[in-house]
């Protein structure tokens, strides 16, 4: 076999071919070549994606690319959606922040997800960054509107404020009124999940007034809907839009003047909001509804009919956000109007209530999946499910990319045979060859884990909650799960010996929860000794585990693979197992 | 090429040609208006006066050899009409850019010296779309690129590496044990066989994961596995309906919570889940005192239980490789089992003590 030359390229050219390539696992993949392109990719990476603040840190990434112009990070685990996360374990972004300030003043864009972001991080990114963007936050906490004053009042060329699910101090609505009049420049602003309180009406109005590039914007609930006029009036050219709440009394003024400014909106593709909806006012969106490709309606508490009403007028949408009071009927209606669904979740309106509130079964899903041929992601809350179901959604529906089933329940069984739901499991995952993010319920047994194991090769991300029997289901997936990143488990009874003997693939992964498992103080003292590119925490609130006989299974453990040995700025109940001394407090 | 480099050249000039050299020393003339799409060529005209005869041929840059030249020429003749629309143009360079990944590397470095940036654009986009998707391996085989990484600098499953030289010796000892690891696994079966014969404490794990009395010869018994595992489903079965009659009143914890604001409360794990957890906990343990009642026809399809019987064989060698006498002992917890003891070569490989000893 002759050897061939490698072709030389000057490295601006490379350069040059490098600026087309943006993912990064491209990137990632770049700089693993060679050594010439990964000096070259280092250089010239623009935007740099963290997946676990504490994997790495600031100062490692800083001195790997010097010039980076956009940095995203994700802190707690996902599990923390679901409170399982203690307050105070960690995922602060001020050192990120410190660091960057001094090392970066040309940063330009700041994505955080499940990070604690205090004022003062807000107050120092308004001070460094002259250039500063783009400020997304999804599912922060700790800061106050003073920060947002604060980032208001500095950034002068800010394009883009986007507050997703965060939870807010709503000190004063005044905030938005430190916008100077100069200000011009907005073309996101998403503050959803602000407080109910008054919000600065003649603010925001004049904002929007001369933010004539605004093309995103998402309100709060504060917000009438009888201002939802004035404030669309001053931008026609919106192209998403969330309105406050959705009710008043039924006037005609009102209404004629919402659908009059509405039907004026004619970029209008997507709409959220909606909290509080009376049915009377939904005929005002009708006009907009046949452009429409997003609608999240997760908050309306409208009864079937009025949804069927409204899902008929939107044959364009691509993305549905909806409570269960849609029902089956709802959702065949949907299969057969909206060709072009790409991802649909229906959230449950009541929980918690010991009976099905609601019409909807496994019925709603497999009529969706057998008539939307473009769906790949769901996210479907449910009391009942049947393997049948699921096999016909699996055989119907092998492009899903995404299936997240929640049966309400936990191990409730297959309704029609009483048996578990391992088959129907098995046949997504059979099925779905590019599946890349899984969630289990219902009644499961290890059998499931096999099939998973088996067939689930592109699986990135699985949620596990009371399911299987024995280690071996645990064993299957991280021995067989090729692809896997994310693997979060709860009331499983999983325990020290699969996860021993698959040490090494935890390396392979970004992260592994597991709460109210089996796993012993003994296993994690272990891990934590034999691996030392993990980070083995031990969450546990009720003391030091070391309190407790070594075999005793801990309440919380979560394994990250990180380069940046362990963290300092661990709660009390946090504890790292690690070489040196089996326990180290924090 | 500008306005005012137009009218600067002569009426003469326009019908005429442009006298081009390639590196390896073939002179060719050119359609003036062609030739002068390309910048390099426009300066050299322009600011140097070369080209207008054989004997005053503009040199090309070396990495534009004859065959680049030509595809330059082709691109740079449909181009500089200036009457084409875009969709024309663009149908073109689709066409034009479909050439074997050699070939597009040389146009991209021949396009880049000519400072033809239109061309450097597509080429380099083209490059882009070949390398996106692909593994390092695959994109070094694309490109014949030296494999010149250190294993440390590799750090393939992380996303960022790091010069600490702690972290980098970390990293050597770690690749010498993959690869270890990797020789093992290449060893026969019959020496593993033996091995388990007399390796009580991986006995275990395989009697506990096939579900039988602990004299297995690990690989076979995945049937057995199976029964046992069933006959278990059927018990949680009902102690689960019951489980759901019980913890009715206490939120068990959803799997999911829903984004809603008007379902804000998040849910606490159930405390009665732990109760189950232990029922399980013991399960497993008591297996291996269920007798083997025989060959029992499962669903499963023989693929997959081949695959299965795999999964146990790679378990136990793996088990049996790896790791060194502490984990024996967890292994053995809440067992009397007597660890098997193991000692650490000055190569790091795994010798055992002579079975007179253990016996």
């Amino acid at each position: 076999m002759h050897k061939k030359m490698a072709f030389s390229f000057p490295d601006e050219v490379l350069e040059h071919v490098f600026s087309f390539i943006q993912s990064d696992k491209d990137r990632n993949a770049v700089s693993m070549v060679c050594k010439s392109w990964y000096e070259i990719e280092r250089w010239c990476r623009r935007k740099v994606f963290v997946g676990n603040c504490y994997a790495v840190s600031p100062r490692m990434v800083i001195r790997r690319f010097p010039e980076f112009r956009s940095i995203e990070l994700k802190g707690k685990p996902h599990f923390a959606d679901f409170n399982l996360v203690p307050d105070g374990w960690g995922g602060y972004v001020f050192p990120w922040i410190a660091e960057m300030a001094g090392a970066y003043p040309w940063l330009e864009e700041i994505r955080l997800k499940r990070m604690v972001v205090t004022d003062e991080s807000l107050e120092l990114i308004a001070k460094s960054f002259k250039n500063f963007k783009v400020l997304v936050l999804s599912s922060c906490e700790g800061f106050s509107t003073d920060g947002l004053a604060a980032i208001a009042a500095s950034c002068k060329n800010l394009k883009e404020l986007d507050l997703r699910d965060c939870e807010v101090d709503d000190l004063s609505a005044h905030w938005l009124s430190h916008f100077p009049e100069t200000y011009t420049s907005l073309v996101s602003l998403n503050i959803s999940c602000l407080g109910s309180d008054e919000a600065s009406f003649s603010a925001l109005e004049r904002l929007v007034h001369r933010c004539t590039n605004l093309k995103t914007l998402r309100l709060n609930r504060a917000v009438p809907l009888d201002k939802i006029a004035n404030i669309l009036r001053h931008a026609p050219q919106l192209v998403e839009f969330g309105t406050g709440t959705y009710t008043a009394d039924v006037r005609p003024d009102v209404y004629s003047d919402l659908a009059g400014v509405l039907s004026s909106c004619k970029e209008l593709k997507s709409l959220s909001g909606f909290w509080d909806v009376i049915p009377d006012y939904l005929p005002a969106i009708y006009p907009v509804c046949s452009k429409l490709t997003s609608l999240n309606l997760s908050y309306a508490t409208i009864q079937s009919p009025d949804l069927i009403k409204l899902v008929s007028h939107c044959p364009n949408l691509q993305r549905l956000l909806v409570l269960d009071y849609i029902e089956d009927s709802g959702l065949e209606v949907l299969a057969s109007s909206c060709k072009d669904l790409q991802e649909l979740r229906v959230f449950p309106s009541d929980p918690f209530g010991a009976e099905p509130n609601v019409s909807l079964t496994e019925q709603g899903l497999v009529a969706v999946s057998l008539g939307c041929p473009k769906l790949q992601s769901v996210l479907y809350f449910c009391r009942r499910m049947s393997n049948e179901a699921l096999v016909t959604i699996a055989r119907s529906r092998p492009n899903f990319t995404r299936f997240r089933l929640c049966i309400i329940e936990p191990k409730t069984a297959d309704y029609l045979t009483l048996e578990p739901l391992d088959v129907g499991f098995g046949a997504i995952v059979q099925y779905c060859k590019d599946l890349r993010r899984l969630s289990l319920s219902g009644l499961l047994t290890d059998r499931v884990f096999e099939y998973i194991g088996t067939y689930a090769k592109k699986l990135e991300m699985l949620s596990v909650a009371f399911a299987g029997d024995s280690d071996l289901g645990l064993h299957h997936v991280l021995s067989g799960c090729e692809s896997l990143r994310k693997l979060e488990i709860r009331d499983c009874p999983f325990g020290d010996k699969a996860l021993l003997a698959n040490a090494a693939k935890l390396e392979t992964m970004r992260s592994l929860w597991m709460s109210s498992c089996a796993v012993s103080f003994a296993a994690c003292k272990l891990l934590g000794q034999k691996m030392p590119r993990l980070n083995v925490e031990v969450i546990d609130e009720r003391g030091p585990p070391d309190s407790r006989p070594e075999n005793c299974p801990v309440d919380k453990l979560y394994i990250y693979r990180s380069i940046a040995g362990p963290r300092f700025d661990m709660p009390p109940f946090v504890w790292t197992m690690d070489e040196d001394s089996g326990l180290r407090l924090s | 090429m500008s306005e005012v480099d137009m009218a600067v050249i002569k009426p003469e000039m326009m019908k005429s040609y442009i006298w081009l050299q390639t590196a390896d020393g073939s002179i060719q003339q050119v359609e003036q208006e062609v030739a002068m799409f390309c910048p390099m060529i426009c300066h050299e005209v322009i600011q140097k006066g070369m080209g207008s005869s054989k004997n005053y041929a503009i040199s090309l840059p070396q990495r534009v050899n004859p065959a680049m030249l030509s595809l330059i020429l082709d691109y740079c003749r449909f181009h500089q009409v200036p009457g084409r629309s875009n969709k024309e143009r663009k149908s073109f360079d689709e066409k034009f850019i479909r050439m074997d990944t050699k070939r597009l590397c040389e146009l991209t470095s021949a396009a880049d010296s000519l400072q033809l940036k239109p061309l450097v654009d597509l080429t380099s986009r083209a490059l882009a779309r070949i390398i996106e998707g692909k593994s390092p391996e695959e994109i070094r085989e694309i490109f014949h690129l030296p494999d010149d990484l250190t294993e440390e600098e590799k750090l393939e499953p992380l996303k960022n590496t790091t010069d600490d030289p702690r972290i980098r010796l970390l990293n050597r000892l770690y690749a010498k044990k993959r690869k270890e690891l990797k020789e093992r696994q290449k060893l026969k079966n019959i020496e593993v066989e033996e091995e388990r014969v007399d390796d009580r404490s991986v006995d275990d794990l395989l009697s506990f994961i096939n579900g039988d009395n602990g004299d297995s010869k690990g690989i076979k018994n995945s049937k057995s596995k199976k029964k046992n595992r069933r006959r278990k489903d059927q018990q949680k079965t009902t102690s689960a309906n019951e489980a759901i009659k019980n913890h009715n009143k206490e939120p068990n914890g959803l799997n999911q919570v829903c984004h809603s604001a008007e379902v804000g409360q998040k849910v606490r794990a159930g405390v009665g889940a732990t109760s189950n957890l232990h029922d399980v906990e013991d399960n497993i343990f008591d297996n291996k005192n269920e007798l083997d009642d025989g060959d029992i026809d499962d669903e499963i399809d023989p693929a997959l239980k081949e695959k299965i019987d795999r999964e146990v064989e790679d378990f136990a060698r793996r088990l049996n490789s790896d790791w060194p006498e502490r984990m024996q002992e967890i292994l053995s917890f809440g067992h009397e089992r007597k660890p098997v003891h193991f000692s650490l070569n000055g190569n790091g490989s795994l010798r055992r003590y002579a079975n007179s000893e253990q016996r």
